[in-house]
């Protein structure tokens, strides 16, 4: 087709354009095709002859994955499919959005069937495969990595058809006002949502393979979806608009920016936990590659409330809370990581995996530099002897009680010496350390003390770094040499860190803060 | 029912607030074990009851009543009837949805038209003992209501909203904090009530803050029960002296602020308000002067350095099993079984909030040794001329002298080192160094460290440890 003719196309289009999808000149639908240029933007979105159905490319190829034997769906009949198959087209031609659908990531039909077919057979079987106990723990992970490596090979079991969307909507509604659900419930929902993240993840590797295929660029502003009039034609058919109780995205974009809910998202703009997945391996690399906190932290934000719209809350969570807290506290930005805090005690509570000791030694370094102590007695509380022998916990217990004896010694020892990210925190207050140790030598140490004794006891890493330390505390008048050794006078130091502490510890006002 | 009706009425024409907020007391005396059973009737409507309460607080002489406090009056007493009714289902289980949330609810109710009548300036300040009991009863519910919801449901809530994060409530009391912000709106009520303080709803400030205090320890929300310290220092000279208020309600007020202070670590104010308490507190109340005796033994310990004796612990089992394996350690300055007393104790002591006190004993603990080495190390050889009573102790210690006591100390019967941090033979001379320096720093020893000589050259003249005699 001729650019002219694109250019006609486009003369007529907005007639009808206006009425469903408004922004349809910005939108990247071909996406796919991109090395073409958005020239076969316009080739595409050019009107066919209406009725002598030329199918488009992607239209044949959406049915041929229909048919593929992988694609089935057990106790989803292939006439059946075929019907929806049918349906799915005429509509879309009937509607004129054959060509503003992407086909590419319009769910097979068998999904539609299976969405139905959980609405109208609610509860049975379902439940009572749920009352093995166990599996909430075991089993959870496993599945989530089957499903994620071999998602075609996995036959689905016979009850799997009843975890339509629709099914899980009527549910969540009943979830969403908490208070009357029973655990088994719960776990019923948890496993629903595992079961649909694999049907999803299935659907999607196939789409992963595509993208690849067409070798498509940045995925990052692809925002519009253009299948979503259609889309939603099914969901109101299936009665399951409303507003209350999770989200099931349909979004499949890589990245989206956060921003702050006012309402219920539509499910468009929501990514299902199979694309999340591959965010998030996307967002760590892009750290590892770019270190741009501001883009990581608001990616970190839009996913996990993804997570909380679709009340997804399984070991990847915790996954995405605990590396979202590591690279925040990475960068010091403690608001974020006392949020994702917050939320990994509540996680963990439930028993979803990830690594509580490290994050409860978090806490307790924490609040060390807070000077909280109604919060440290409450960390206290909750630990078990368990958690006391693990590692990181143990060794942020021996800080709190190093410091809480004033044993700089032992302090400072265990400073160099610290598990997994803790440091960053030791960090924050090691130098209010430094003074109230430098306080307490400098009152019983007469008449002086070498500075390599300093250098060694308050932790730094050489003798220049304790020098520039003393320097900012206009502590250089106490350094002087004798026979070729620096010493600090500390019988001169009068009440210089006595007050340079007092400043520092009360600088640490910033609990209102979390 | 026309008992419960007389009584309301005699209180009203008396204007005894006690006698009404008795009648309002949604449980059953002691002498009369029956009084909500026989509110209760199956039988009767609201309506009727209504009318009952409207006519027993209007056609009676002597009861002379506004039109507006017969109104405000019956609405109260109806809706405590209301409350009687799901307060009894509750207790029984009698009806298959009856709750303890459903009976927060009703009393809230109670509550709120209560408030609303001093609001609307209907109900006079001699009355608020009624609000006394209608906070009270509301924070008895939450708890149970709390304890309820948790045997129903789990312990973490989902986040209902459009919020980012994943979970909502943490915590598992929130009928109790709804129950604190009510509350706190009859607080609200009572310290703003600018009316003479012969009338003033400001004689019923303690009352409440000690229910908010309740209340807020209960939530372990200590950082509320600080900002009602706050407001309470600001208003102090507008109020009646707290000494005006009966010592039930003194003893409470003074313990809390006590332990408010002592977790704040301000124990000069915590030991002032605590031994206070501890004074007024009836001798027989064995349960309140133990919970006082909690706070105040490390607090002791913290601010004077001196142990609870045998006598004082003797009537309380559970302090003694507290204290003194920890007292005994210390006096000893033994500080391997220190560090295994705390570690026994830790659970009992966190849950007190008292291990980040008690663990600063270890101090006394150690000076206890050090004092111990300097007294073993005798005395600098008799000068000329010098008598037996003048000579003096030897105050140049080798720094090695008290490392070996550490390390001495530290051992654990059993032979296991104790995890407080403090092995016995990995202890270097650098740490005993610092230990030294924190005693001196402490002033708990007199002193300098000297490293050139490697000595600690304590001062003469009985002071080296002050306090203790040498």
């Amino acid at each position: 087709m001729s650019r002219s003719a694109s250019l006609i196309s486009r003369g007529h289009r907005p007639t009808h354009r206006t009425l469903d999808t408004p922004a349809y000149n910005t939108v990247p639908a071909r996406r796919t095709l991109a090395p073409q240029h958005n020239m076969v933007e316009h080739t595409q979105a050019a009107p066919k002859p209406a009725k002598k159905v030329n199918w488009s490319p992607e239209v044949r190829e959406y049915v041929q994955r229909s048919f593929a034997p992988e694609a089935a769906i057990p106790g989803i009949e292939r006439t059946e499919m075929e019907t929806k198959l049918k349906q799915i087209i005429t509509q879309a031609a009937e509607c004129g959005t054959l060509e503003s659908i992407d086909w590419t990531k319009l769910p097979l039909p068998q999904y539609y069937i299976q969405q139905e077919l959980g609405t109208q057979q609610p509860g049975g079987p379902l439940e009572a495969s749920d009352m093995s106990p166990n599996w909430a723990n075991g089993s959870l992970k496993r599945k989530m990595d089957v499903d994620v490596a071999e998602p075609a090979d996995e036959t689905s079991p016979p009850w799997k058809k009843l975890n339509g969307r629709s099914k899980d909507f009527g549910d969540r509604i009943s979830y969403a006002s908490k208070s009357q659900e029973s655990k088994i419930d719960k776990r019923a929902r948890k496993r629903q949502e595992e079961l649909k993240a694999g049907n999803e993840s299935k659907y999607n590797a196939d789409l992963e393979k595509r993208k690849k295929r067409f070798d498509i660029g940045k995925p990052g502003n692809e925002s519009p979806r253009p299948w979503q009039n259609l889309h939603h034609s099914y969901r109101d058919d299936d009665n399951v608009g409303g507003s209350r109780g999770p989200v099931i995205g349909t979004c499949q974009t890589i990245e989206k920016r956060y921003l702050r809910l006012t309402a219920a998202p539509k499910p468009e703009i929501v990514r299902p936990l199979s694309v999340l997945e591959k965010t998030l391996e996307h967002l760590k690399k892009k750290w590892r590659q770019e270190n741009d906190y501001t883009y990581i932290c608001d990616q970190f934000k839009s996913l996990r409330q993804d997570l909380t719209v679709q009340h997804i809350k399984n070991e990847f969570t915790v996954n995405v809370y605990e590396i979202h807290a590591r690279i925040a506290l990475e960068k010091g930005d403690l608001g974020e990581f006392n949020q994702c805090q917050t939320q990994l005690r509540a996680l963990y509570k439930e028993s979803l995996g990830g690594h509580p000791p490290e994050f409860v030694a978090y806490r307790i370094l924490y609040f060390i530099y807070t000077c909280n102590r109604v919060d440290m007695n409450d960390v206290l509380t909750h630990l078990t002897i368990t958690d006391k022998q693990q590692p990181a916990v143990r060794h942020a217990l021996q800080v709190r009680n190093a410091l809480a004896l004033g044993n700089y010694h032992k302090f400072f020892r265990l400073y160099l010496d610290t598990p997994n990210m803790g440091a960053y925190l030791m960090d924050m207050f090691v130098g209010r350390e430094r003074l109230a140790a430098l306080a307490n030598i400098c009152k019983a140490y007469k008449p002086d003390v070498n500075l390599r004794f300093l250098t060694e006891e308050l932790g730094f890493e050489s003798d220049e770094d304790c020098v520039q330390f003393l320097i900012d505390a206009n502590a250089q008048h106490l350094i002087s040499e004798k026979d070729g050794v620096l010493k600090i006078l500390t019988a001169k130091a009068g009440s210089l860190f006595e007050l340079a502490k007092a400043t520092a510890f009360r600088k640490v006002d910033i609990k209102g803060q979390i | 029912m026309d008992a419960h009706l007389s009584q309301i009425r005699e209180a009203l024409r008396s204007q005894d607030g006690y006698a009404l907020a008795a009648a309002l007391t949604p449980a059953a005396p002691a002498n009369d074990p029956t009084r909500l059973h026989t509110l209760y009737r199956d039988d009767i409507t609201l309506n009727a009851v209504q009318a009952e309460i409207r006519h027993a607080v209007t056609y009676h002489d002597g009861v002379k009543l506004s039109k507006a406090e017969r109104t405000a009056w019956t609405e109260v007493f109806g809706n405590h009837w209301k409350a009687i009714v799901e307060i009894v289902n509750a207790e029984q289980g009698r009806e298959r949805d009856s709750s303890w949330t459903k009976a927060f609810e009703a009393w809230k109710e109670v509550l709120n038209a209560l408030i609303r009548g001093y609001q609307t300036s209907v109900f006079e300040a001699w009355s608020i003992p009624c609000l006394y009991v209608g906070g009270n009863y509301l924070r008895k519910f939450a708890i149970k209501a709390d304890k309820q919801a948790e045997i129903q449901q789990g312990s973490v809530t989902f986040n209902a909203g459009f919020q980012d994060d994943i979970v909502g409530a943490l915590d598992q009391h929130e009928t109790l904090e709804e129950a604190g912000r009510q509350i706190n709106r009859i607080y609200t009520l009572c310290i703003t009530d600018r009316a003479p303080l012969e009338e003033s709803r400001k004689w019923g400030v303690y009352y409440v803050t000690n229910l908010l205090f309740k209340t807020y320890f209960m939530l372990n929300r200590i950082s509320l029960c600080k900002n009602v310290m706050r407001s309470l220092q600001t208003t102090e000279p507008d109020l009646p002296p707290l000494d005006a208020f009966p010592k039930s309600q003194q003893v409470t007020f003074k313990y809390y602020a006590g332990v408010i202070y002592f977790l704040e670590e301000d124990y000069a104010k915590a030991e002032q308000y605590l031994t206070s308490a501890y004074e007024l507190c009836h001798k027989d109340a064995q349960r309140n002067r133990e919970l006082i005796l909690t706070y105040l033994v490390p607090c002791h310990l913290v601010t004077t350095h001196t142990l609870p004796t045998p006598a004082l612990l003797a009537p309380y089992p559970r302090l003694q099993a507290l204290f003194t394996p920890l007292s005994r350690a210390i006096k000893r300055g033994d500080l391997g079984a220190f560090d295994a007393a705390l570690t026994a104790g830790e659970e009992e002591f966190i849950k007190r909030r008292i291990y980040l006190t008690l663990e600063r004993g270890r101090d006394i603990a150690l000076r206890n040794l050090f004092r111990k080495v300097f007294i073993v190390g005798g005395f600098e050889p008799l000068k000329e001329g010098q008598t037996e009573e003048q000579r003096i102790r030897r105050t140049r210690i080798p720094i090695e002298e008290f490392a070996a006591a550490v390390r001495l100390a530290s051992r654990v019967p059993g032979g296991e080192v104790n995890g407080g941090g403090f092995g016995a033979e990995e202890i270097e001379q650098d740490e005993v160094e610092c230990l030294l320096a924190n005693m001196i720093y402490k002033n708990l020893m007199k002193g300098y460290i000297s490293r050139e000589h490697g000595k600690v050259v304590l001062s003469k003249g009985g002071t080296a440890f002050p306090g203790t005699g040498v």
